[in-house]
């Protein structure tokens, strides 16, 4: 489902990933681990395409994203939900508006709509915040919206970039078993986190990233 | 994409944005305005210009003496020529007759006339599509060349000089034109332009999000669109008041403002001229989107 071979990727004067070589098929949930800018962020930007590598080529879904047109760009993107890092949800939206600019960016009517958000927003347990501004939630809550949008849309893969990283570690693990659920049912998922309890026993693939280099892979 | 969303998201931005909205408007507004009273004053001249055919036309003076043939040949030439819309023959008694009619107070200039010293003569009409200095000048050279024409009279300066504040008033006044629509294209893209940044972060976001371009750009263009007519629907209140409350009153007592012509039905183009000119601002505001 997604493939690395040999990508790096260098900011102005400073390297974000050298070399990276790595698989994940389908159905797989696997987890990228390594210490505060070691290039996690980078790594998934990269899938995403909010990235261009330098060096090496990458494939996703059989598309290689070197050959990719530009005006497949949305539809590859549609393809995935992401969880950033920094939320990025809309202020001046509410939160079901947040989750459900998935959808009406996906051309999903005005109909289905409304119980797909509602229904996104139950899972993270946030249902009862709908009409809620972001601005007004707690950072765990934002979070929690922001992987409803991700969800929302039922995507392939999905990509979270330290999705508990706001929250207590009960929640969190509500959040590791909605995404366990979801990949139960298909998706593929990659979890970003620095947070080792998240893949402790999970018996899932760890991906261990240090100063840009892929220095491992173990099992949690 | 749904478009109802495209519609609602630009009526949030419309209002939330109001004030500088609310200026774009007024200044369209004014630019559309000063477009519409160039446009007026071009489509009198025009107007005014156009009619002058009508009473537009060539005296051929005959020399004495002509034969019957030779009249015929004259006529028969006019008239087949594509430019003349209607040619009459005046025997110099009758123009005499009409002179003394015209004279009638100064019937003393007549007497003691032995022979009538005027001339017989071929008015000829122009075809109102002819008529223009061209033509003028080159049917009175080719009826010049032909034996028995004596002279050609017509108002050859007053014809060009017609001509030329037409033909100024139309250039003068498509160059003001281009220019505030320019001028009117320009604050529509300013506008969105504005707007379009203070929106970069949510735009990088629907990006994100797979939107397509058509789904960022549809309510900015909805947004430019509205700016556009609002700002054309006040330039035609604005104009309309203008002629049916100053022109109007003011042709009561000043002669000059009775003879414009005010052409409604193209002033209700008005409204669609702004929205045209608002959605093209902004569309160049908002460029090439890349991902
Ligand atoms: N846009 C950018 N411009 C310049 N340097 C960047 C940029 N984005 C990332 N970097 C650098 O690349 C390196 C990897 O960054 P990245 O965000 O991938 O780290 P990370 O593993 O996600 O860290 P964290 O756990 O803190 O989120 C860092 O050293 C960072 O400074
Ligand atoms: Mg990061």
């Amino acid at each position: 489902m997604i493939h690395f071979h040999r990508v790096s990727k260098h900011y102005d004067n400073q390297t974000a990933l050298r070399d990276v070589t790595f698989s994940i098929e389908k159905g797989e949930m696997v987890f990228v681990t390594g210490p505060s800018g070691s290039g996690k962020t980078t790594l998934l930007r990269l899938i995403y395409l909010a990235e261009k590598p330098d060096e090496g080529n990458i494939s996703i879904a059989g598309w290689e994203i070197d050959k990719l047109k530009e005006s497949s760009i949305p539809l590859l993107r549609r393809n995935i939900g992401f969880v950033f890092q920094d939320f990025r949800l809309l202020n001046n939206r509410s939160v079901f508006e947040n989750v459900a600019l998935a959808l009406r960016i996906r051309g999903v009517d005005e109909k289905g709509l409304k119980t797909r958000a509602l229904d996104s927003l139950k899972v993270v347990n946030l249902r009862h915040k709908a009409d809620s501004y972001p601005f007004a939630l707690s950072g765990g809550e934002q979070q929690r919206v922001a992987i409803a949008r991700a969800i929302v849309a039922e995507p392939a893969v999905i990509l979270a970039d330290e999705p508990t990283g706001n929250v207590d570690p009960d929640t969190s693990a509500g959040i590791i078993r909605t995404f366990k659920d979801i990949n139960a049912r298909g998706a593929t998922i990659l979890v970003a986190t620095h947070n080792r309890g998240l893949f402790c026993n999970t018996g899932r693939r760890v991906l261990r990233l240090d100063s840009g280099n892929l220095v491992g892979e173990e099992t949690g | 994409m749904a478009v109802p969303y495209a519609f609602r998201l630009a009526a949030q931005s419309i209002f939330h944005e109001k004030w500088i909205n609310f200026l774009s408007i007024l200044t369209i507004a004014s630019g559309l305005l000063i477009t519409a009273l160039i446009a007026l004053f071009v489509y009198n001249v025009d107007a005014t210009t156009r009619k002058l055919p009508e009473k537009f036309s060539m005296m051929f003076y005959l020399k004495d003496n002509l034969s019957r043939q030779e009249l015929e040949n004259i006529l028969n030439t006019l008239g087949k020529d594509d430019a003349v819309e209607m040619v009459k023959y005046i025997p110099k008694g009758e123009a005499l007759k009409e002179l003394k009619t015209m004279l009638k107070d100064a019937a003393y200039m007549f007497e003691g006339l032995e022979e009538n010293p005027l001339h017989n003569s071929i008015e000829a009409k122009l075809k109102r599509e002819a008529v223009c200095p061209e033509t003028a000048k080159r049917l009175a050279s080719e009826m010049r060349a032909i034996e028995g024409i004596d002279e050609v009279e017509y108002g050859e300066k007053f014809l060009s000089s017609i001509y030329s504040i037409k033909v100024g008033t139309r250039a003068i006044g498509t160059v003001f034109i281009i220019i505030m629509s320019g001028g009117v294209i320009f604050v529509c893209y300013s506008t969105v332009k504005i707007l379009f940044y203070r929106k970069k972060e949510e735009i990088e976001t629907y990006k994100l999000l797979g939107a397509k371009k058509r789904f960022i750009r549809a309510p900015f263009i909805i947004e430019g669109a509205f700016i556009g007519f609002c700002g054309g629907l006040l330039s035609l209140i604005g104009i309309l008041s203008l002629y049916y409350l100053v022109f109007l009153r003011l042709s009561l007592s000043i002669p000059f403002f009775k003879g414009i012509i005010f052409p409604t039905n193209i002033s209700l183009l008005l409204p669609l001229t702004g929205l045209l000119l608002g959605m093209v601002g902004a569309a160049i505001a908002i460029g090439r989107i890349r991902y």
